[in-house]
């Protein structure tokens, strides 16, 4: 193993920790290769990925997006009008928003990261998905299963977005500081192929962390660890019995030889993360670690803790950033950031349609504590300056989907809430509605409450647009028919709100939203 | 909330063309995918879900057939962990094992946790040994792991004395060399489960030498040594070439003595071969039919078999799945549904080791058969919480006690069967735990968005009146498999609320949890054990009586326990003898350890196929 690179710490930045660790770090463009950077600054031209993951949505319109008025902006797009219009940040006491639930506090979301936000309206999953993890990021095979659509789709498992990232060589062209091509922080919420540099075998969930501290471990390397052997490394060893096996006359079977074959790529990228000296500088390890906040038995109704737990982790990821030692994370929020003790799915999930609005009233609150004390968080340790007035955050892509859509368990009109501009690929501080209002011909359900809903454009789209943005070429994970990611496939009953100009354009990034 | 009135609506909205739950299930398709390989063998061959009416088995044995061969498996994550543990007793002083084993256990918690693997289009249930994913992480923890093992046992002079032998550290060079060898032969004949050939003892003696880095005894090179081999295919993998091939196949091939050894160790220990296994394999003696048998016997007689069951029947019985009892203790509605019965944190797991220990006992202690599985009347709770659920004093070993509350038939009246820790019992969820858990029935999905309305308490009805008018409205697509085919089995247990407590009544609260109202318990039903039979059940023990009649549930357990042993999909006409033999002898009444064994002393247990 070599000695570790010595950085030049010609300019430092002291992270916004929560508390996690104290952490002075090089501003990321030292750690950068050159070649990494655009012909034209000030972006950089590999951007970063957060994908936030929370379940069940629900949350009514009046409090999920901004006033239609907001709305300023009319285009003709795949059969219908789309709007658009500027977010408009409006104060109310400490508190600033553009809508209810998209609000913190007045001196952490301030017009400049206001500015930074996009909220997009109207992306369909065009068939009943139900409960599931994997359609956030593009596995909708991973789904509960209830309702025959879901059973469909339960036979076309996806890679998701993420892992499309972490192994494409366009996304990962230098990992020469990478050690994690993915951080991945709550179950179920990614997936990809047991053989993920052939992009061949089974699709698997990729294994999640639930301790920041771990996370911290996996993703710096030790200045302190021991240099001074003269012993060559272990690994290529390790990989010459793999191919000794591999190779041997013994009697194997085929697939015998295919599951040496993917453990032979594992240990490739073994043997890469190890030869990763990169050091940043004067990291002090956490002093807290988010399972002491986990293992409370208070836990899930506190949402101070959690709220804990998660900064934690945004911690650890916007070091990563800025040491470069990954670009990507992705999270699966299970926590409900709500002091509701009791059955959240059933009490408050299943009935936020209830005309009363009494679980509406903690859903949403919930999703807004989710926003202030989580993604905005996140955004406010991101948006720090790279050089050239570009901020960390403007090289990143955030972005936070919900399970469901307006109504639990419909995945029509699923909110999307971006930060950042994905390293100037999206235009930001847009309201965006990509509904046709034209059409009332769907009804969503849920508890006694119906409501029409407007079919607006597949989700696919919005899922390649975040691929193209973070510089995956479409030859890396376009099949088939249409553009877009993933399977696309139109429920029972459903073909008439979804005609094939919604699935014609699927290929295109979304409209407004890129940048050019 | 409490609902005043159901909702029939989604019913009336969603008259999809649902698959009728009799009829259009009449074939188990669980192994369609396995299956799919075999000429001849459809989904409809499995005849599980039909019954044995005829008394026998509903399995067929072709001995024929072959099943299909899982490639490479890996070991567990249990399997993985105790086995090193097993490694490092064997090689450090014995005052340091627990001190380096507390140093490895942040490193082993890093492998990522086995998933609960089940059956294709099942997502109940599973067992964590069918979980043949290999992460990244899995290469790196362990990398890792084996990296600070070498380390550990060479940090000192003492340690390494243990691991190597006194040549290590004594001043005589001239026994380097033989040192080196004997230590690659003995530490390597561990780790591989078999003697190291000439090459590998070689292989092994290059990585020592490091490209011409080690000098003498080297500490580090012996911690490379140890390293390498513990992330090696033949530590990490079952890697089986076979040896003699099976008479008239084309593919299949018996196994070795060493792989029939390891392959017997980690069904039934979950860890390596010991010292007797090893040489009744270097022996021969593995390799007859009575050798065989003689340690299987020793095996199922250690205590780590009953470990290793009591996973077996814990996830069998989803008992994974059970809900915490206190998450709502503090809330009005619960609180009065709780009554002086306050669930604390472990309440849980009590009830999850109540049914485990009730299971494991009488197997392994008892020498009970299925019935007495499925009908003991004897209580394992060993904590004051679930004893006090069941009216009696906590076990304290030995003799367990009766349980004289004549509602408490058996596995099915257990509070971790019945319990679901809310407000409300859950009919549905027990039904569907019935159907595809102990009988091994596929429940087709509720059309879309049913899930949107779940039962809820009543301030007026109970809560089976509640579920009936929800999912039995008549000519609804809801109706169809619940009326018949999940409802019926829920019901049987109503008896029992939503902590497992006995009640002939169901209270009713209202929204602030005040008592409104009570109403009686109805648990009668026709659960059509099997399809088109009009026995009415008057509850539980009628219940649990058609089902033993029926033989399924001692079909789906020879299922499940055939998966557990070969940690894959049963394939129903492949392992058809297996089953044949499990189902067949569970249905006579067999001691449940008689079962076990019999499916290990299966030929097919000691065979491999190579395509």
């Amino acid at each position: 193993m070599g000695k570790p690179r010595q950085l030049l710490l010609a300019r430092r930045h002291f992270l916004h920790g929560a508390g996690g660790f104290a952490l002075a770090l090089p501003v990321l463009r030292s750690l950068m290769p050159r070649d990494s950077w655009a012909g034209d600054p000030p972006f950089a031209k590999n951007p970063r990925f957060v994908a936030f993951a929370t379940e069940h949505g629900g949350v009514w319109e009046d409090f999920m997006f901004p006033g239609a008025t907001t709305l300023t902006d009319t285009q003709a797009y795949a059969g219908r009008t789309i709007r658009r219009g500027a977010l408009v940040r409006t104060l109310d006491g400490a508190q600033a928003g553009v809508c209810p639930v998209l609000s913190g506090p007045a001196d952490v979301l301030t017009p400049e990261l206001a500015a930074k936000l996009n909220v997009l309206r109207g992306l369909d999953c065009p068939f009943y998905l139900g409960h599931h993890r994997g359609g956030h990021l593009g596995n909708f095979a991973d789904n509960d299963g209830n309702g025959t659509d879901g059973v469909v789709a339960q036979g076309f498992p996806m890679p998701t977005i993420d892992q499309v990232m972490a192994w494409s060589p366009s996304f990962y062209p230098d990992l020469s500081t990478t050690l994690e091509r993915s951080m991945i922080v709550g179950s179920r919420v990614s997936w990809g192929w047991s053989s993920p540099e052939s992009g061949t075998g089974s699709i698997q969930e990729q294994p999640p962390v639930f301790s920041s501290l771990e996370l911290f471990n996996r993703i710096f390397v030790p200045v302190e660890d021991d240099l001074t052997s003269a012993r060559p490394p272990v690994v290529d060893r390790v990989l010459d019995q793999y191919r000794s096996l591999r190779q041997s006359d013994r009697r194997l079977s085929a697939a015998d030889r295919q599951r040496i074959d993917d453990h032979l790529e594992r240990l490739d990228e073994l043997q890469r993360r190890l030869e990763v000296t990169v050091s940043c500088g004067d990291v002090m390890p956490p002093s807290a670690d988010s399972t002491d906040e986990w293992n409370s038995s208070s836990f899930g109704y506190d949402p101070a803790a959690q709220r804990r737990f998660w900064q934690l982790f945004n911690d650890v990821i916007a070091a990563a950033f800025v040491c470069g030692t990954s670009r990507i994370a992705v999270l699966r929020v299970s926590d409900t950031f709500s002091d509701f003790q009791g059955d959240w799915h059933q009490a408050v999930a299943h009935e936020a349609h209830t005309h009363d609005g009494g679980a509406q009233g903690t859903l949403w609150a919930a999703h807004q504590r989710f926003f202030a004390d989580v993604m905005l968080d996140l955004a406010r340790k991101l948006d720090v300056d790279e050089g050239d007035g570009v901020t960390m955050l403007d090289n990143t892509l955030i972005a936070w989907s919900q399970e469901s859509g307006l109504f639990t368990h419909e995945s029509v009109s699923t909110p999307v809430v971006t930060f950042g501009s994905a390293a100037g690929a999206f235009a930001t501080g847009q309201y965006l509605d990509y509904r046709n209002l034209a059409d009332e011909g769907m009804y969503g359900w849920s508890n006694g409450s119906t409501q029409r809903l407007n079919p607006g454009l597949s989700y696919n789209q919005w899922l390649g647009s975040a691929l193209t943005a973070m510089g995956v070429p479409k030859a890396e994970y376009e099949a088939g028919e249409y553009g877009g990611y993933g399977q696309i496939y139109v429920g029972e009953g459903r073909e008439q709100y979804y005609p094939s100009g919604v699935f014609d354009v699927a290929g295109e990034t979304l409209p407004w939203l890129g940048s050019d | 909330m409490l609902r005043r009135r159901p909702h029939p609506f989604l019913c009336a909205l969603l008259l999809v063309a649902a698959p009728g739950c009799y009829g259009g299930l009449g074939a188990n398709d669980s192994n369609a995918a396995a299956d799919s390989e075999d000429a001849g063998s459809t989904a409809g061959s499995d005849g599980a879900s039909t019954g044995a009416d005829d008394g026998g088995s509903v399995f067929a044995c072709d001995p024929d057939a072959v099943a299909p061969e899982l490639p490479l498996r890996r070991l567990s994550k249990i399997q993985y962990a105790s086995t090193i543990a097993d490694l490092v007793r064997g090689a450090a002083p014995e005052g340091d094992v627990d001190a380096i084993l507390t140093e490895l256990d942040p490193l082993i918690a890093t492998v990522p946790e086995d998933a609960r693997e089940t059956i294709a289009g099942e997502t109940h249930g599973g067992f964590r040994r069918l979980d043949q994913t290999v992460h990244q992480e899995h290469v790196n923890a362990s990398y890792d792991v084996a990296v600070a093992v070498g380390r550990e046992l060479t940090a000192t002079e003492a340690r390494r004395t243990a691991a190597i032998g006194s040549c290590a550290t004594d001043a005589d060079a001239a026994n380097d060399d033989a040192c080196l060898g004997d230590f690659i032969a003995r530490f390597g004949g561990r780790a591989m489960r078999r003697p190291l050939d000439a090459d590998e003892v070689g292989f092994y003696r290059s990585v020592y030498d490091g490209e011409g880095a080690a000098v003498g005894m080297d500490p580090e090179a012996f911690a490379d040594v140890v390293a390498v081999m513990l992330v090696s295919p033949q530590f990490l993998y079952f890697v089986e070439h076979g040896d003699a091939p099976v008479a008239a196949t084309a593919d299949r091939y018996w196994l070795s003595g060493h792989e029939i050894a390891t392959r017997l160790s980690y069904h039934f220990w979950q860890s390596m071969p010991d010292d007797e296994l090893i040489a009744a394999a270097e022996s021969g003696a593995l390799l007859t039919d009575e050798g065989y048998a003689a340690q299987i016997d020793r095996l199922l007689a250690d205590p780590r078999t009953e470990i290793t069951f009591g996973e077996f029947y814990r996830e069998w019985l989803w008992l994974d799945d059970l809900a915490p009892m206190d998450a709502l203790v503090g809330t009005a509605l619960f609180d009065a549904v709780r009554g002086d019965f306050e669930p604390g944190p472990d309440t849980t797991a009590n009830m999850v080791a109540e049914v485990v220990d009730m299971a494991t006992w009488t197997t392994f202690v008892q020498g009970g058969g299925f019935e007495e599985l499925f009908l003991s009347d004897r209580s394992f709770a060993k904590t004051a919480d679930v004893a006090a659920l069941y009216g009696v004093t906590p076990w304290q070993g030995g003799e367990p006690p009766v349980l004289e509350d004549p509602a408490r038939v058996g596995l099915l009246t257990r509070a971790a069967l019945v319990a679901s820790g809310g407000n409300n019992t859950r009919p549905i969820m027990k039904g569907v735990f019935l159907r595809k858990g102990l009988l091994c029935e596929p429940v087709p999905p509720p059309p879309n968005n049913a899930a949107a309305n779940p039962p809820e308490l009543s301030d007026e009805m109970t809560t089976r009146e509640v579920v009936e008018e929800l999912t039995q409205q008549p000519d609804t697509a809801c109706a169809g498999c619940h009326s018949t085919f999940i409802n019926p089995l829920g019901f049987a247990t109503e008896n029992f609320d939503s902590l497992g407590r006995t009640r002939t009544e169901q209270t009713l609260f209202d929204e602030a949890g005040a008592v409104v109202g009570s109403k009686p318990i109805d648990t009668s039903s026709m659960p059509q054990i099997i399809a088109g039979d009009t026995t009415m059940s008057s509850g539980a023990a009628d219940l649990a009586q058609l089902m033993i009649e029926s033989d399924k549930p001692q079909a789906c357990l020879a299922r499940n326990l055939v998966r557990f042993t070969l940690a894959r999909p049963e394939d129903v006409m492949g392992d058809g003898c297996m089953l044949d033999e499990a189902a067949s002898r569970l249905s006579e009444g067999v001691p449940l350890v008689e079962v076990i064994r019999a499916v290990a002393l299966r030929p097919e247990f000691r065979q491999r196929r190579f395509e």
